[in-house]
């Protein structure tokens, strides 16, 4: 597969989120603003192209028994290298997203691109793969906020977007109305996927 | 309050107040990806105890007598990891040995336990300073880490029996499968909500 | 065997060099990290008493004495105080005068629902606190009437709690602390 449709499959058509349905801990918790979202999408983006890279260009010389081991390693250097400079560089996002930043090691998508595509492709296509799913994350992320935070707030991105008269539907930023919100959006996708 | 008080405290704000799932979004994937049969969200829910009560001995240790006195509390998450990631793997070799049966029952659910974030999370949370800036000790984070093990274990199990009975029912289709369950998430979120914020 | 040394080889000098790395990247950002969070405090502290200069005070208690930057009198007294509210700690900053009536109040970390608890930080609710005393810390739910008492926000009852038992605890605490070492209030400038 070329350059291009590598990068391009992670945004819609293999979207980490909404398709794969992986990665569920960040998008539920870290969607009560687009702010949030974005901060959390683009941290995420960073540490999978990292580590895309880099696992990527050792593949040949870790042997196959210890593989998960090492790319939990590797993985864990980057988030913390993101945790530390995120509370260095954007304090009040770091404080925000709070415990959800080391758990991007767990975060399943990064593993899962981890096997599924780094250790057996080149480093171009990696990292094609990487900003791809990176950005599938992120946009998934930022269509959920958008929704919570318009319904929840009245804002987007802290823009007053809602008639003053709005009255806030606060049940949209807690966590039963992050379950909700991704249900129906999952059953829209289930739709639009059927008229295709 | 004595002992058993304080342990009643911290069951019921752990299994209840501060849901690993529904209040905190901690473990989701197992929740929603082991939750389609009853038998296997059981099998998932032990294991999950099991590895995160002692996760969260093995992590409060290392952290404890490693990390802090030598000042590499930036090393936390890599040490965090990599001891969960070994810990799941000595269980797993001692499960296959010892016991086969469980072993049967068990086996495939651990290696997913590694990139449980409720188990990573249940460390990181047993060494953040409380309000009033102390820690849990080693007795208190291992039960800690139990009792959100078997919160965790409660939510998955009613979200199976629901979602067994779920298959039976007719519905639109585009919203068979995900969407729905994550709708019943949010409804017990929903429910869970009326604990919240519950003073004992 | 020698196999299984030969994988915990190189997987001890994956972890190495991660370590090196992370050890690195720390020495880079820990002293900005240290940095911020004083900065920060400092100006949260400059923000609730203008024109002052701050003197931290470590002792049973901490605190900091404000000096007027002009005549060098003591303005007040700024401390933080933090206590659990709905869904974790809510931590609050506040500034007292001489006469132990608060002067203003500023919440700077809490994790409350957003929309309900999280609304504790806006003018709103913390500006109904200025020139209370410890007495009139109670919370209208508790059988307060405001104005002697604060009004609690609608929906959040126990982050309005949270903020207003924790500051009158802490501000009891610092009056006690001042009173058995009258050389803190006393004292007008020229200190070391």
């Amino acid at each position: 597969m070329s350059f291009v449709s590598e990068l391009t499959k992670g945004i819609i058509k293999e979207n980490p989120i909404f398709v794969i349905v992986l990665g569920m801990c960040p998008t539920l918790a870290t969607s009560t603003s687009v702010n949030n979202a974005l901060g959390m999408g683009l941290a995420a983006t960073f540490v999978l192209v990292c580590s895309n890279i880099f696992i990527s260009l050792i593949k040949n010389i870790t042997p196959d028994k210890i593989r998960i081991p090492v790319y939990v390693v590797v993985i864990a250097a980057f988030v913390s290298i993101v945790d530390m400079s995120m509370a260095a560089y954007v304090p009040a996002l770091h404080k925000s997203l709070g415990i959800f930043i080391p758990l991007i090691v767990v975060n399943c998508i990064i593993l899962g691109r981890a096997e599924a595509f780094a250790n057996k492709n080149n480093v171009l296509n990696s990292i094609a793969d990487g900003i791809g799913m990176g950005l599938g994350f992120t946009l998934a992320l930022t269509v959920v906020a958008t929704i919570r935070e318009i319904l929840g707030n009245g804002t987007w991105l802290n823009f007053k977007i809602m008639p003053s008269t709005y009255d806030p539907m606060l049940i949209t930023l807690l966590a039963p109305g992050a379950f909700i919100t991704l249900g129906f959006l999952m059953a829209l996708m289930n739709i639009l996927k059927e008229k295709k | 309050m004595g002992f058993f008080g304080q342990f009643f405290v911290l069951a019921i704000s752990a299994i209840f107040i501060q849901n690993f799932v529904l209040a905190r979004f901690l473990g989701l994937c197992p929740y929603l990806g082991v939750s389609k049969k009853l038998d296997s969200a059981f099998g998932m829910g032990m294991a999950v105890i099991f590895v995160m009560t002692l996760a969260s001995a093995f992590c409060y240790l290392i952290f404890q007598y490693l990390l802090v006195p030598y000042h590499l509390e930036y090393l936390q998450t890599l040490a965090f990891i990599l001891t969960i990631a070994a810990l799941v793997q000595f269980v797993e070799m001692v499960i296959q040995k010892n016991s086969p049966a469980l072993y049967k029952s068990l086996g495939v659910y651990l290696p997913l336990i590694t990139t449980n974030c409720a188990v990573l999370g249940v460390a990181i949370l047993n060494i953040t300073p409380l309000g009033d800036g102390s820690r849990y000790n080693f007795i208190w984070s291992v039960l800690n880490g139990f009792l959100s093990g078997v919160g965790f274990t409660f939510v998955l199990l009613a979200m199976a029996g629901i979602r067994e009975r779920l298959e039976m029912v007719e519905m639109p289709k585009s919203m068979r499968g995900m969407p729905i369950a994550l709708i019943l998430a949010g409804i017990m979120a929903l429910a869970f909500y009326g604990f919240m914020g519950m003073k004992i | 065997m020698k196999t299984y040394l030969q994988l915990g080889l190189i997987l001890l000098a994956f972890c190495v060099v991660a370590t090196a790395l992370l050890a690195y990247v720390n020495t880079l950002t820990k002293p900005k990290i240290e940095a911020l969070a004083i900065e920060e405090a400092q100006k949260a502290r400059e923000g609730l008493i203008p024109n002052a200069t701050f003197e931290e005070v470590n002792g049973a208690l901490t605190y900091y004495i404000a000096r007027d930057k002009t005549t060098n009198e003591i303005m007040g007294y700024t401390f933080t105080a933090a206590k659990n509210g709905y869904n974790g700690t809510v931590k609050t900053m506040a500034a007292i005068d001489k006469t132990f009536k608060l002067i203003n109040i500023q919440v700077i970390s809490q994790t409350e629902t957003p929309g309900l608890g999280t609304n504790s930080t806006k003018p709103a609710f913390t500006d109904q606190f200025k020139g209370k005393n410890a007495e009139q810390l109670v919370v209208d739910k508790d059988g307060g009437v405001p104005p002697n008492a604060i009004k609690a926000l609608t929906g959040a009852t126990i982050t309005s709690r949270a903020v207003t038992s924790s500051l009158k605890e802490q501000i009891l605490l610092l009056q006690q602390d001042l009173q058995s070492n009258p050389d803190a209030v006393a004292t007008k400038g020229g200190k070391p």
